[in-house]
């Protein structure tokens, strides 16, 4: 970690101006914040929770701020301020590439004025209260009377207006003080520096390092505090890598010294415990507690520094600075995790049903050299029997950096490489990074310069010009309208009419990783642009930077979906992002280290994304940097193949560590876990299904499965896969033969492998791991559906039969749902899926059934994402596929059976089945193994089991 | 379902129900009912009760490929949809899924093994010319260390005799010599000649010096890893760039501008432009003449000193006189004048011909260094002959047979990128680039494949070259060389697999063994059907 190519809030004139406003209002006794509504501008909007008003700051009376507050549809609160009539505009555009669409506004909630404040009250018990109080003001989200979210309640909103150089006070030039540490000196002409310190503090041009920010608009930054009274615990604001329950910044003890950042950087080598600011920023925050879980949704795109500190164990104070942008603040109401997410969903929308190849094993390298190096890595797989989806391919397939052109001496056949894989049934995912070497020779760059779509300096005349991997380049500026078409074109796999070029050079077969997307300029302040870069709409770079990477994966996911008619999935991986790039692909935590404290923080981080609706999210298995020893190696597949996205990847320095290369026992362990990832496919796959509808995530962290119990808040090294009932712990420590995995409720847990049983209860249990032993529970009360065949890739697996784990709860039932359709394509959205259900019910106090139901029928407009579909046709032509293939259910696995079994039949047909069992033993469920039982995937049938 | 599908020929009795229509695991684990046998469900522990299905995963297939070679495959291939080349017969796959392709995949291999026994049959010939080349190696270099031995015994003697020789004129002149090397001139120019030395030398150690900077800079410029995005390496390359007048290496399309002429010498420009004023010496005349005069036999200028000054004695009316006296007076005038001059030498007249004895005395000890560095260089010779005999058939050296001996120091060449990869067997693998810069040392020969046994097939199949150059904050340059039968010694692509760990495929006859010999030939004695 360069600790010096990095601000930390102390070298960020905006951020040291919010922290001394916030020290200030500390060390005053009365403090009182100068914003105040002025009730003369009230308007309601006729028929809509829609509230306006004039704001105006004590300190500033010729200044007009409007603020607007709505209530929306489900209950969520959204908070609108901007300076009016101002010198100048503040950025007000985050929401029109993050959210996917207007919120609808509540018709039926009403706003009831009182004489100091107005109120609206709503919720199905009319639990709900939103305050908004004039002076100061002030606005409260309440539930039963509790505070659950209070703005500006210490006093620390403050939005600067727009002003003129030299209408600054004078006030003697005094050199900025290092560290942040100012000198109050309150000067008589100045009334307002009880509130904004006495002296002007970097309002205009800045200079750190070797970099001076023209900032030719002026001071514009916007501070809040956010006060949670009532909730103990936040969660969120991803990318940081740092424990999942967020410690603290200010206050007494505080664990970090600077404020969580959200700035997307290029962060060399990166700490593993640090609140810096990584690749990618969702200012998106759940506060917790065992009553009710509330959230925040703070849409701005500039850089961002929040401080967390607690005041009593049982409430969490905020604050945060933003450095430019209006106000647009969403209060989520809760009041728990999940409905949290369906809010946090219905803005942002959820991740798409991802291309099922996405779900397999991704093989990475920087860089396999030659596309006879590609095929021997696939020809080692094969050779091993093991299995992988995709063959990456790093920066150095393209001549001088420049992406897409082939390096023809080392990639000579690209489409015959492409080919020569996807024969197999894999796919290749290639680097396309969002920097264009300035190369006159280059079509990528020429016509981003014809086309005039380059960002432009802080002149904004001409093409910025930067350094990146191929030296000198620029930067294709993606808010410009006219950059859209043109470079979903240039994905074309086939030549263009009109002779435009495109990437011919490739297949439908090759999908795309978008890198360094912050974006990463090796010579600009902090390894990313100038603010003062001009983007489309003459809006500044420091306006939209931390949606910048987004809005470039958008693009490429859109391209590479549009490349085949009809479209197919894309699949493309993101390193920068924002609030709703989950709507666009996967990401990774970056650069990681390998060691074990990046592969632990590596889950802490993945869990942090899951929160933030981004569900699809990895690490680099092995770690990037480094070359890891064979144990730890084992530990990260381990960790990789527990997370959604599963990619093993190494730096151009490092030994080769592809999993053939592993020696005895390592080897064999890697394979076993390598197959157990795609025996579980379908659980990852259902998981996916359900996330595209309710937004909840695919990891489930303890907090967010048992939100009453508050001895699993802090736990963040364990979590839920989907709704899958299986828990998992992978083990991030060396030379451990035994963890401790902490099992929240009163219901049984077998082991995955060993159907060892374990009783919850709020117990920290001792469970052997290890090395070969990953620990991975199911819950009491689940069925599991997995496919056993061991395929070379998944999509050879489709019509594999399945098998059923029935694991059942302390009550004797259990339950499980499995979704499938073609993985592929967008026939799903057209109603061309299977979702069942699997139900193990007690019949008689002597007897089990266990059935398979349709849930498509029963709930169409639930089943998948983006689908408005409002019935089910279970005879749909891909269920017909699976019928006429005969994919059936081949195996299943009753665990905990209480007697022994006398027979397995057939409801209906009265047909036995051939069963084996095994009775339980100390510590060990009893098993029940039914052979075969004639059950079709797409059929609804019953199992009648006698005891 | 067929109960006998993918089931092995020789395993077929091993398929047959009991009497009471049930059949044991192979393991004899369990006992099934017969119609457990390939029902796609798996019973047994050993996965024997579905050789035809993928239900274990723990089986195999067996594929008949009638017209071609039967073969296994994993049961997990098995039903996956994919048409296996080894199994050309499609059996693996639902009727209708894959065609029979035996007939056209027998023939393409075949064909190709045809191929390839021929380049065996072609190599292996060429191998044993190779192993007969080793043989007449041996018996040459056994017959030149004879011959080199007589030699010895003989320049043995020559060096005793002319020590001999050396010693007595040494001591006769010495003390002549040491008187003149008194004189203040000689004292003086030893004294330039010392400063001239130190000065040579200082000047010496700074050039190596900015050299091994320029080297620094130089793989720094074109090995920097631009990885570490560090703009610090960044701005040291453009500033060395600008002081050594070199484009930036980013900016260099290969085969474009045929920059990075040559040795890279800083400011060779600036010193072009000095005024050469007072006759002094260029750069270039100071190092190719400078030598010269260091390399002065000082003794021996000073004694042609001695034959100059007193020259006129010569050329005095005595010497010439006989040019005026008949041809018949002549041999009379010789005895007298050498009488004369005899005479007026021990009078002191004329001085003493000192000189030609001094002289004399450095001939003869520059014959004796001649000879015993001759016998010096025979004995060598003989001594890597000899060492040379003991490698030619060890296994760890040119093999078992010699087979290896021929290619010792040939050196083989690879164009790739902008690059030539050089091979120089046994000795160094090298890295050249094409346009000028600094060639690298990827390695020097370490030893065989260290993993199979010495003299084994396999041992020849990989060598290992290492400890080249260092790269830029990366581990020492390596080579390992794949090497396969082939009718000619050619590398055949070279790979950076890891930073600075490159693999080379290479092919030689040397790895040819005749058909039938050691592993190769077993294959075509497999099933074929």
């Amino acid at each position: 970690f360069k600790a010096h190519d990095f601000k930390t809030c102390s070298q960020s004139g905006f951020c040291r101006r919010g922290r001394a406003l916030a020290k200030r209002s500390l060390e005053t006794q009365s403090w009182q914040s100068p914003y105040s509504i002025d009730p003369s501008t009230i308007s309601i909007v006729d028929g809509q929770a829609v509230f306006k008003a004039g704001v105006k700051s004590s300190l500033y009376p010729d200044i007009n701020f409007g603020l607007e507050v709505r209530v929306q549809e489900d209950g969520a609160v959204r908070v609108r301020m901007d300076e009016v009539g101002g010198l100048h505009k503040r950025y007000d555009e985050a929401a029109s590439w993050s959210l996917i669409a207007d919120p609808k506004i509540s018709q039926s909630i009403q706003w009831k004025a009182g004489k100091k404040d107005i109120r609206a009250v709503y919720g199905s018990k009319k639990d709900i209260g939103v305050v908004i109080t004039y002076e100061p003001l002030q606005i409260t989200l309440s539930r039963g009377g509790k505070d659950q979210v209070v703005l500006n309640g210490r006093g620390l909103l403050h939005m600067e207006h727009f002003r003129k150089k030299e209408e600054a006070p004078a006030v003697e030039a005094t050199p900025t003080p290092e560290g942040g540490e100012e000198q109050v000196v309150v000067k008589a002409d100045n009334p307002g520096a009880w509130f904004e310190g006495a002296e002007e503090d970097a309002l205009w041009e800045e200079t750190w390092g070797q970099w001076t920010d023209s900032k030719p608009k002026g001071p514009e930054s916007l501070s809040i505090d956010i006060s949670f009274p009532n909730h103990g615990v936040v969660y969120g604001i991803p990318q940081h890598a740092t424990r999942l329950a967020l410690p603290t910044t200010t206050g007494e003890n505080a664990f970090f010294s600077d404020p969580y950042r959200l700035y997307n950087a290029d962060v060399f080598e990166h700490l593993a415990s640090s609140p810096v600011s990584l690749y990618g920023s969702i200012p998106l925050m759940h506060a917790h507690s065992e009553e009710s879980t509330v959230a925040v949704f703070d849409l701005v795109a500039s850089e961002t520094w929040i401080d967390v500190s607690h005041s009593s164990d049982k409430s969490t104070e905020t604050h945060w600075i933003s450095e430019s942008g209006i106000l647009d603040l969403f209060i989520l109401p809760g009041p728990d995790p999940d409905a949290v997410f369906a809010q946090y969903a219905k803005l942002t929308g959820t991740a798409p049903l991802p291309a099922a190849f996405g779900l397999g094993y991704h093989q990475c390298r920087w860089n396999y050299v030659s596309s006879e190096d590609v095929r021997t890595v696939q020809k080692r797989f094969d050779e091993e029997n093991i299995p992988v989806d995709v063959l990456w391919l790093d920066i150095e397939y393209a001549v001088d950096h420049e992406y897409f052109m082939w390096n023809e001496k080392t990639f000579p056949d690209p489409v015959e490489m492409v080919n020569d894989v996807a024969a197999t049934g894999r796919k290749m995912v290639v680097i396309v990074d969002p920097h264009l070497k300035r190369d006159s020779n280059y079509p990528a760059f020429t016509a981003a310069q014809d086309l005039k779509v380059l960002v432009k300096p802080k002149s904004g005349e001409g093409e910025y010009e930067g350094w990146c991997w191929p030296g000198s380049s620029s930067w294709v500026d993606f808010f410009n309208p006219a950059a859209w078409d043109w470079w979903k074109s240039v994905f074309k796999p086939y030549q263009l009419e009109g002779g435009s070029w495109s990437w011919t050079k490739s297949t439908e077969d090759v999908h795309i990783w978008n890198d360094m997307n912050e974006p990463s300029v090796f010579n600009g302040p902090e390894i990313t642009m100038p603010k003062d870069n001009i983007h489309y709409g003459g809006w500044e770079h420091r306006d939209i930077h931390n949606i910048n990477g987004m809005l470039y994966s958008n693009l490429t996911y859109q391209a590479v979906a549009a490349r085949s008619d009809p479209p197919k999935r894309p699949f493309v991986l993101t390193r920068a992002f924002y609030a709703g790039s989950q709507r666009f692909g996967a990401m990774w935590t970056g650069d990681n280290m390998g060691t074990w404290e990046h592969m632990a923080v590596g889950i802490k981080m993945v869990l942090a994304n899951s929160i933030g609706g981004f569900s699809f999210a990895g690490s680099d298995v092995g770690g990037f940097f480094g070359n890891p020893e064979p144990e730890m190696l084992v530990r990260w597949y381990q960790v990789g193949a527990m997370a959604p996205f599963f990619r093993a990847h190494a730096h151009i320095d490092t030994k080769r560590r592809e999993p053939y290369l592993l020696a005895s026992p390592y080897k064999d362990i890697v394979y076993g876990i390598l197959r157990l990832r795609y025996s579980m496919l379908p659980v990852w796959y259902t998981a996916f299904r359900e996330t595209t509808v309710t937004g909840r995530p695919i990891l489930r962290p303890q907090y967010v499965v048992f939100p009453k119990d508050k001895n699993g808040f802090d736990i963040d090294d364990q979590y839920f896969i989907g709704s899958s009932g299986l828990l998992v712990k992978p083990v991030t420590e060396k030379d451990v033969t035994e963890t401790t995995v902490y099992f929240s409720d009163d219901q049984v847990y077998y082991d995955y492998f060993t159907f060892a049983t374990y009783n919850g209860k709020g117990s920290h249990v001792k469970v052997p791991a290890a090395l070969h032993q990953l620990p991975l529970f199911i819950r009491g009360g689940s069925i599991v559906s997995t496919r056993e065949r061991p395929r070379r890739a998944s999509s050879l697996m489709k019509y594999d039969p399945f098998t059923l784990r029935v694991a059942l709860s302390k009550d004797g039932e259990a339950k499980g749902d499995l979704y499938l359709d073609d993985g592929e394509t967008y026939n799903h959205q057209k109603g061309e899926y299977v979702w069942r259900e699997f139900v193990a019910a007690k019949k008689t106090r002597n007897s089990l059934r266990i059935s398979s139901h349709d849930l498509g029928s029963l709930k169409p407009t639930e089943a998948v994402g983006d689908s408005s579909l409002t019935t089910y046709n279970p005879k749909n032509s891909y269920a017909k596929t699976l019928d006429e293939k005969d994919v059936r259910v081949e195996k299943i696995l009753v665990l905990g059976l209480k007697g022994n079994p006398k027979s397995v039949k057939v409801e209906g047909t009265g047909e036995d089945l051939a069963f084996e069992f095994m009775p339980a033993m100390t510590r060990a469920a009893s098993t029940l193994v039914i052979k075969d039982p004639r059950a079709k995937i797409t059929d609804d049938w019953t199992v009648l089991i006698q005891y | 379902r067929d109960k006998l599908l993918g089931v092995h020929p020789t395993s077929v009795s091993k398929y047959t129900p009991t009497k009471s229509n049930t059949w044991k695991c192979l393991d004899g684990s369990k006992e099934l009912p017969w119609s457990a046998v390939n029902d796609d469900y798996c019973d047994c522990e050993d996965g024997s009760d579905e050789p035809g299905t993928s239900a274990c995963s723990n089986s195999q297939f067996w594929c008949q490929n009638a017209g071609h070679i039967g073969s296994y495959i994993p049961s997990s291939r098995v039903g996956d949809g994919l048409c296996e080349a080894d199994c050309c017969d499609g059996s693996d796959e639902q009727p209708g899924v894959c065609p029979n392709r035996c007939k056209e995949i027998g023939e393409a291999y075949r064909a190709n093994r045809d191929a390839e026994l021929k380049i065996q049959k072609t190599g292996s010939k060429i191998r044993s010319t190779y192993i007969a080349f080793a043989h007449k190696e041996q018996k040459r270099l056994q017959e030149e260390v004879k011959s080199l031995a007589k030699e010895i015994v003989t320049k043995e003697k020559e060096v005793e005799r002319l020590r001999d020789i050396a010693e007595r004129t040494e001591s006769l002149s010495q003390a002549a010599l040491e008187h003149k090397k008194q004189s203040p001139l000689y004292q003086s120019l030893l004294n330039h000649n010392k400063a001239l030395k130190s000065l040579k030398r200082e000047y010496q150690k700074h050039a190596d010096r900015e050299r091994q900077l320029g080297d620094i800079l130089g793989s720094l410029r074109t090995g920097y890893n631009p990885n570490y995005q560090d703009m610090a390496v960044l701005e040291a390359v453009r500033g060395w760039e600008e002081l050594a007048g070199l484009p930036h290496i980013n900016d260099i399309k290969k085969g474009g501008d045929a920059e990075e002429g040559g040795e890279v010498t800083t400011g060779e420009g600036e010193k072009a432009g000095e005024p050469e004023d007072d006759g002094l010496w260029t750069k270039d005349e100071l190092d190719g003449e400078l030598e010269d005069i260091l390399g002065t036999d000082y003794t021996q200028l000073l004694l042609d000193h001695e034959e100059h000054i007193n020259a006129p004695t010569g050329d005095s009316v005595l010497f010439k006189i006989t040019s005026y006296l008949p041809d018949s007076l002549l041999p009379t005038y010789e005895v007298w004048k050498d009488n004369l001059l005899e005479w007026l030498e021990r009078l002191g007249i004329i001085p003493e011909e000192t000189s030609g004895a001094t002289s004399e005395s450095s001939r003869a000890q520059q014959n004796l260094a001649t000879a015993t560095s001759e016998l010096n260089r025979i004995k060598g010779e003989k001594s890597e002959a000899e060492s040379t005999i003991v490698k030619i058939f060890h296994p760890e050296h040119f093999g078992i047979e010699g087979e290896w001996k021929k290619m010792d120091d040939e050196c083989l060449e690879y164009e790739f990128g902008e690059y030539t990869y050089e091979l120089c067997m046994f000795r160094e693998a090298k890295q050249k680039p094409k346009n000028g810069g600094s060639t690298f040392s990827l390695g020097r020969f370490k030893s065989w494949n260290t993993d199979a046994r010495p003299g084994s097939p396999e041992y020849y199949s990989k060598q290992y070259y290492k400890h080249g150059a260092r790269c830029w904050n990366g581990p020492e340059r390596s080579v390992v060389v794949l090497w396969t039968c082939g009718t000619q010694n050619a590398v055949t692509s070279v790979a950076e697999l890891e930073k600075c760990e490159y693999q080379y495929t290479a092919t030689s006859p040397a790895l040819c063994l005749p058909p039938g010999a050691g592993d190769n030939g077993n294959g075509k004695n497999r099933e074929e059907l």
